[in-house]
């Protein structure tokens, strides 16, 4: 009690406690309080400085006040990661709206109307020429490969092109393909308009089909400054297995028919 | 492709316009497909030539329930795509 007066600088009721404590001095202890002004002597939170017993003091609340620091800023730190990794989740998005808006690093072109088909003009300037690729995945079983090597084909007129695939084992087989196109700058321009990528196509055994890609290239790739010396673009294709043991439905089933039909539709 | 710096061009995959075209599993469209890959094995695989034929092999999958009917304007077969440098070539349709 004594040593909480003595912290809080309040000396009149540390001369109390003082006095009180000692059994014959209840009386005057009483006359002291009351004679001494409380404004002259009970001065709160005014630390006592320069004696030895306020050392303990100050250390006490020197480590009070580091801890606090301490803590402020490991909260700071925690935010500063908080905030960090909710960037890196925004910038997903971000970066791709970005990218879709500026057309920036090459990216292909988005919501095409089919309005830009109707309205394009064949741009005669230009003959490119455009070579086909066929890969598959090495544990893919079909026979994949393109029926054209190369179509020379105008920036603005729609082309048609062929692949085709076949199925030579006793399984049925599901594929699905994924393309890419060389050189990049070119991809921009190269607007597919139908094709057979990213959806699964089921081969029966001792199946062959013929695949087409309709595409165009763009009107606007005679204008590209950084294309102008590039008539050869490479669009290749790539068939990886989908799924590995799969027990099929028959294909020619009503409601699978009907699922295969609905892309076109939609 | 340039490859200096760190703006390097990155290949972006889009979706086709349509989606996909289902498969012709019965070959019903062969004729009309053969015709067109002869044709361009004989025009030199240009591709302005041959696109007629292209026309018939997509009436065909159009018929056979394998293709979403469309107008062939928009699939690039109005009249009105005359090119861009013919002489009195492009039409004032707009």
């Amino acid at each position: 009690m004594l040593l909480n007066h003595l912290r809080f600088g309040c000396r009149r009721l540390a001369v109390a406690t003082c006095l009180r404590s000692l059994p014959s001095s209840a009386p005057i202890a009483q006359t002291l309080s009351s004679r001494i002004p409380f404004a002259l002597t009970c001065v709160p939170h005014q630390p006592i400085r320069q004696s030895s017993s306020d050392q303990r003091w100050n250390q006490d609340s020197y480590e009070q006040y580091q801890k606090r620091k301490t803590r402020d800023t490991a909260y700071y730190v925690l935010s500063v990661v908080v905030l960090a990794i909710g960037l890196t989740f925004a910038a997903v998005p971000a970066y791709r709206m970005f990218c879709e808006s500026t057309a920036y690093g090459g990216t292909t072109q988005i919501a095409k109307d089919t309005d830009k088909i109707e309205k394009m003009r064949r741009m005669d300037q230009r003959l490119i020429r455009v070579q086909f690729n066929a890969d598959t995945h090495s544990s893919m079983r079909w026979n994949f490969r393109p029926l054209q090597t190369d179509i020379y084909v105008h920036p603005g007129e729609t082309a048609l092109a062929f692949y085709t695939a076949s199925n030579d084992t006793n399984k049925p087989i599901i594929g699905m393909s994924t393309y890419n196109i060389i050189p990049f700058q070119a991809a921009y321009y190269f607007c597919k308009i139908q094709c057979f990528c990213f959806e699964e196509q089921i081969l029966n055994p001792g199946e062959k089909v013929d695949m087409p890609v309709f595409f165009y290239i763009d009107p606007d790739y005679v204008d590209d400054p950084a294309l102008e010396y590039t008539d050869d673009i490479i669009l290749s294709y790539t068939f990886f297995e989908a799924k590995k043991g799969l027990k099929l439905p028959n294909p020619f089933d009503q409601p699978s028919a009907q699922k295969q039909i609905a892309p076109a539709a939609s | 492709m340039s490859t200096t710096g760190a703006y390097q061009p990155r290949f972006k995959q889009t979706a086709p316009i349509k989606g996909s075209f289902p498969l012709d599993h019965e070959g019903e469209c062969k004729g009309p497909m053969l015709d067109y890959m002869l044709c361009l094995n004989d025009k030199g695989q240009r591709n302005s030539d041959c696109r007629d034929l292209a026309k018939v092999y997509f009436d065909c999958r159009m018929k056979h329930n394998l293709m979403a009917k469309e107008d062939w304007n928009k699939l690039g077969y109005g009249t009105d795509q005359s090119s861009s440098n013919t002489v009195g070539g492009a039409s004032a349709v707009e």
